[in-house]
């Protein structure tokens, strides 16, 4: 490693930035190192690299995978000792180049340096230093492409912004090479004058990206989304879809028309699933890659890692240390209920780095007025979706009260005050429960009478509330992985010391999801009497009539529907994703408003 | 969507031999001694391929991966099975215990 001078300390104050004072801004400073990968992402797409680097995404996909399996051999560190050089001190380089003469050709391997006047840190892949001249090897997955130049844009820029390090460090170094691994074929680029302005160009460009806090627009229907490895947080077609739309509804005030069809840059259903445990007393451990759970010494199950998307417990199951890691350390949330279903505490690993929407999200929540924004279209969302569950499933298609739910949906739309948006709720929720209870089979067992809890005084109720928990949980997930706090929501009040972002985003999936599979378990006699236990007026369920339940709501978060407005089609587990992601893009000022999911 | 494959391997150190097995268990069920049956994403199999490479010694041991198709088509019903396999194939679900 070559030694550096000290880094000034950051100026209080840095006078030539926008948003000196914003806490983001400090990465990119002044003195802030741009990684030189970062500046390959920013060529390739300013989106990207914006995502990455300024919010802390990541994601892997084949390509990236692939790319670390080449890499294997050059990212082992090696400690071979490399003449410094230096082009202040003329004496120790001296002194350096005497030391050189002997051996001529020395092989580096994967060596971090910097460079404070470019403004650029890189982890160079492999260094040939022979005599005087240091050639810098950049290793890269594919084939060599069929280009004049020799290799993309992208790469260039990168073995260029590494050469240009090498130079500010006093090395001789005219030209890099990129390797490719699947041609097993050398590619030299010489750093022209053309190649080191536009490296430099890239890195200033790079740099007033970063600190202006605007994340950069997607790609508009681009051949590298395709192979892009953030294109499920990044969400660019329907990103772009949705702010077309918007526009369009604002500027004539009617309904565009529909897409005949967005790109499906998203997979169907996600591999993973969850997995659930409610025996007393069981043990999560892990052996090797796969989870298992035990009860008294004797194995119940044992799921691959792979196949485990979040953990479920209810009640009193233990964790090894070691399964804890393992979960964690893979972005596996470890979901805690109580023995009845009441979604308490969640593990999981760190909290994510997109602190930038956090601040939004924070900065919305004590506006008034845009958290009303974005409430009305949770409520209004619910009330839609209600009508159309009821919609589906009345025999008379005249019902009264789908012409009230109409009404309440468009009051719900235009609501002054989080009051009467609340009261628009509480009116449409009560009649909504009176028409959906009249849709479950008249057996004297399910003495329905309306919407009870806490607790629940007859079965129906205990398998909506348990629902709810669950869709909670299946939120709160989601919106944690996603970046933001759950804790603090937008229509619901921290004050209930419940996820009340969450309980916000569920508003519009109780019916679609919750109402539906709790219709589902009753009509089609998943759960019999058998499955609830009485107690003093309270009703609870039983592990077998939970067991259906859960099995009934998983099943529905795995259907797959056509999207209502990206027209392909997704499985609602990873809708609530999306929804997710949707809300973050409003907050960050991308999406001009917030657009709830509505089935038909 | 996943492939079914087919993954079997020789290999000679027993110490090795039981990293590799512990390793499989992570990615697929074992159908016989050393033959496992593997439902994997074209990630998951480079993830497999991350995970034995650095235990496998070349000059000793063989691995065959043989693609069976994928889970909807071929890869299902390809395997004609007599006996009582190691640990038989879950169907996906979401597990409830």
């Amino acid at each position: 490693m070559i030694s550096r001078a000290e880094p000034t300390p950051p100026e209080n104050g840095t006078s030539s930035s926008p948003n000196a004072n914003s806490p983001l801004a400090a990465n990119v400073g002044i003195d802030g190192l741009i990684p030189v990968r970062m500046l390959n992402e920013y060529s390739y797409c300013p989106r990207l690299a914006y995502l990455e680097f300024v919010q802390g995404e990541w994601a892997e996909n084949l390509e990236t995978l692939e790319g670390t399996f080449g890499h294997r051999n050059v990212d082992k560190p090696d400690r071979k000792q490399i003449p410094a050089r230096s082009k202040s001190n003329s004496k120790a380089a001296k002194s350096e180049e005497t030391e050189e003469e002997g051996p001529t050709s020395i092989h580096a391997r994967s060596l971090t340096l910097s460079s404070e006047q470019e403004g650029l840190i890189a982890k160079l892949d492999l260094l040939e230093i022979e005599g005087e001249t240091i050639t810098p090897v950049d290793y890269k997955r594919g084939k060599v492409p069929d280009l004049p130049e020799g290799a993309y844009e992208p790469e260039r820029v990168q073995i260029c912004a590494q050469g240009l390090i090498l130079r500010d460090n006093g090395y001789h170094c005219t030209e890099g090479v990129i390797y490719y691994i699947a041609s097993k074929r050398r590619v030299v680029i010489p750093f022209d004058d053309e190649l080191i302005a536009r490296t430099r160009e890239l890195v200033r460009l790079f740099r007033e990206t970063a600190i202006s806090e605007i994340c950069p627009p997607p790609l508009e229907d681009s051949p590298k989304c395709n192979r892009c490895s953030l294109v499920g947080i990044c969400l660019p077609d329907e990103t772009n879809l949705l702010i077309d739309q918007q526009q369009l509804t604002h500027e004539r005030s009617q309904l565009p028309v529909k897409p005949d069809g967005l790109r499906k840059l998203l997979p169907a259903r996600q591999n993973a699933l969850p997995l659930y445990v409610q025996h007393q007393g069981a043990f999560v451990g892990k052996s090797g890659d796969r989870i298992t759970i035990k009860l008294k010494g004797e194995e119940l199950s044992s799921v691959r890692l792979l196949d485990i998307s979040q953990v479920c417990v209810f009640g009193n199951v233990m964790f090894s240390a070691q399964a804890i890691q393992q979960l964690t350390n893979r972005g596996i949330s470890i979901c805690h209920l109580t023995y009845g279903g009441w979604f308490h505490s969640m593990t999981s690993g760190l909290l994510h780095k997109n602190i930038e929407l956090r601040i939004r999200q924070y900065q919305t929540a004590a506006q008034a007025n845009e958290a009303l924004q974005i409430s009305r279209q949770f409520i209004a969302g619910k009330i839609k979706n209600c009508r159309t569950l009821l919609r589906r499933h009345l025999s008379e298609k005249e019902h009264p009260v789908l012409r009230q739910l109409n009404e309440y949906h468009r009051r719900a739309l235009r609501a002054e005050s989080a009051e009467t948006l609340l009261g628009l709720e509480g009116m449409a929720a009560k009649e909504y429960f009176a028409a959906f209870f009249t849709l479950l089979p008249d057996q004297p067992e399910f003495d329905v009478d309306g919407r009870n809890r806490r607790p629940p005084r007859d079965p129906v109720n205990a398998v909506l509330s348990f629902l709810y928990s669950l869709l909670t949980k299946e939120l709160t997930v989601a919106l944690q992985s996603t970046g933001f706090d759950p804790m603090l929501g937008f229509l619901h009040r921290p004050r209930y010391g419940r996820p009340s972002l969450a309980l916000d985003l569920a508003e519009e999936f109780r019916p679609l999801i919750a109402d539906s599979v709790a219709l589902t378990v009753f009509n089609n006699q998943e759960v019999s009497p058998d499955s609830f236990l009485h107690k003093a007026g309270a009703v609870t369920m039983t592990d077998a009539g939970r067991k259906s339940v859960i099995a009934a709501y998983e099943r529905r978060l795995d259907t797959e529907i056509t999207h209502p407005i990206f027209g392909y089609k997704v499985s609602y587990r990873r809708i609530l994703e999306v929804q997710s992601r949707l809300l973050a893009r409003h907050l960050l000022g991308e999406l001009a408003e917030y657009p709830s999911f509505l089935t038909r | 969507m996943r492939t079914v494959y087919l993954i079997s391997y020789d290999i000679t150190c027993p110490k090795r031999y039981r990293q590799i097995y512990k390793s499989m268990k992570g990615h697929g069920e074992p159908m016989q001694y050393s033959v496992f049956r593997c439902e994997l994403s074209d990630m998951e199999l480079q993830q497999l391929k991350d995970a034995l490479w650095p235990v496998l010694n070349l000059d000793e041991d063989r691995v065959m991966i043989v693609d069976l198709g994928p889970i909807e088509g071929r890869g299902d019903d390809c395997i004609e099975f007599w006996g009582e396999p190691i640990v038989a194939v879950q169907p996906r679900t979401a597990t409830i215990i």
